[in-house]
């Protein structure tokens, strides 16, 4: 193409508009879809985290365990104490309720005060794999018989232990 | 105008024609962009669920474990000193994984006095081993108000968060002794004769041939399994002048045959000098029968059998010494026949 013809193209008006208004719609378009792309990156990488925490919390649900070394009921102080073990492959594990039931009542405890075994407070009141700890409710006024403890952690986990009073 | 001519000249419009161009871009990013993100959802949510699937396989196989571990705590006893209460007990690891014992926790069952204690541990116990603290004081806790009266209930917990009960042993049954004297006792049962395969070499050792008729006026040795089963729960130890007496008694003038006890050594070779048999409390042994002499006080020589036709009663002379104190015990009842 010589320079006369290149000359000519630039100054034609001819079909101006046409080209413009292409150029304009596909950058529109090209921008829409960009924003598109980034808005449902953003709405799946929001499903990912939900999703994500979910699935953390249940794995770390599956890895607690609780194993209860002995469930002793004082009939004279209306105490229970309880001994427990971290027997899981998780730290941290926190007591949020206790339950102690039997066929016709429930009990519940939500403010567990947890110590070592002999008596000194866990300062950070959870129990780390291998930890061993203890609480006491107080003021459990049980019948003889057959009762059913059930502890919740902040995970959500639940562990069940029979004792007698 | 032709068909063909018709076609021809619609697909050159529409190959000429840019309206709906945008359109196509915009169709195909949103193709992509939707093949991309659930490619990657797709990938992601695969690979959560992957480490699910690994906690969980995780979580099965320390289940299994927790299932296989079997450890038993036998001949469980109790010693109390003051408010020391002491546990006696052989743990045996019974089961296919190892295990690690944290905890032991005792219980004063009396109504007057009901209070526990625990003492921390950390013994290992791999599949097999038996672990003996029947003469340990190391399982000592102290429980206020404790004494030797009351009764105790025990248990080992270990770091799979299983519990181990302590199984009490059984009292000595009376009737499991010699009319229920002596701290011996013997297991008719298991009573069996030897023969030789060479002149110190007893054939077919340790099974031998269990019962009661024995080939006549023929070199044989006995074997007598002996349990200890002393109230004091004394080691008892026999000296070289016990022996196993049989007597003839069908005839005028009964006789006598006898076999000293002897050491014999894995491969059912008999020493040539005897070094005293102890036998711990409540352990089982068989003890051999084969000497013609007192091996304390001459050598070795075997030991034939009376003639054929003839009953005889059998009497294990024993002979030696308890907790270091002298003791002897005649064992009799078992019968022979040779024949």
């Amino acid at each position: 193409m010589d320079l006369r013809k290149v000359w000519k193209l630039l100054c034609g008006r001819r079909a101006v508009s046409v080209v413009v208004s292409n150029v304009i719609l596909t950058g529109a378009v090209i921008a829409v879809s960009f924003t598109v792309l980034l808005w449902a990156q953003y709405r799946s990488s929001a499903y990912n985290k939900q999703f994500s925490e979910a699935m953390d919390a249940d794995i770390a649900k599956l890895k607690e365990r609780l194993a209860f070394e002995y469930a002793f009921y004082n009939q004279s102080g209306s105490k229970l104490s309880v001994y427990l073990m971290n027997c899981g492959t998780i730290d941290n594990m926190t007591i949020q309720t206790v339950y102690v039931s039997n066929s016709t009542s429930v009990k519940v405890f939500s403010s567990i005060n947890l110590t070592n075994f002999n008596g000194v407070e866990i300062a950070d009141q959870d129990l780390d794999r291998g930890e061993e700890g203890c609480f006491v409710l107080s003021s459990l006024s049980l019948q003889a018989g057959t009762y059913t403890l059930r502890i919740i952690t902040g995970r959500g986990s639940t562990f069940d232990h029979t004792f007698v009073a | 105008m032709t068909i063909r001519l018709s076609l021809r000249k619609r697909s050159r419009k529409l190959i000429a024609n840019s309206k709906g161009f945008s359109s196509v871009i915009g169709t195909t990013f949103m193709v992509l962009v939707m093949m991309f993100l659930s490619t990657s959802v797709f990938l992601w949510t695969l690979s959560q669920n992957t480490l699910y699937n690994e906690a969980l396989r995780a979580r099965n196989q320390e289940e299994a474990d927790r299932r296989n571990e079997n450890v038993v705590a036998l001949s469980g006893n109790y010693s109390v000193s003051g408010e020391d209460v002491t546990v006696k007990v052989v743990l045996k690891n019974a089961g296919s994984v190892a295990s690690q014992i944290i905890n032991l926790w005792v219980l004063d069952t009396d109504p007057s006095n009901r209070r526990y204690a625990n003492k921390s541990l950390n013994l290992n116990l791999n599949p097999g081993v038996v672990l003996d603290l029947v003469t340990s004081s190391w399982l000592t806790v102290t429980i206020p108000g404790a004494n030797a009266n009351h009764t105790f209930t025990s248990w080992f917990v270990t770091a799979r968060g299983n519990t181990i009960p302590l199984e009490k042993e059984q009292g000595v049954i009376v009737a499991q002794l010699a009319q229920g004297i002596g701290s011996l006792a013997l297991d008719f049962y298991k009573f069996r004769y030897f023969e030789y395969e060479s002149a110190t070499k007893l054939k077919n050792y340790p099974n031998g041939n269990v019962g009661f008729t024995v080939p006549a006026n023929q070199y044989i040795a006995f074997g007598c399994s002996l349990t200890n089963l002393d109230p004091g729960k004394q080691a008892i130890v026999f000296d070289p002048h016990s022996l196993l007496w049989v007597i003839v008694p069908t005839s005028d003038v009964p006789h006598s045959t006898w076999w000293y006890i002897v050491n014999v050594v894995q491969d059912g070779t008999i020493n040539a000098t005897y070094s005293p048999i102890s036998l711990a409390y409540g352990e089982t042994k068989m003890i051999i029968f084969a000497s013609a002499n007192d091996l304390g006080l001459s050598s070795f020589s075997r030991q034939t059998t009376p003639k054929a036709g003839l009953p005889a009663p059998v009497f294990l002379l024993l002979h030696g010494n308890i907790g270091g104190i002298a003791y002897g015990q005649n064992l009799p009842f078992v019968s022979l026949y040779f024949a």
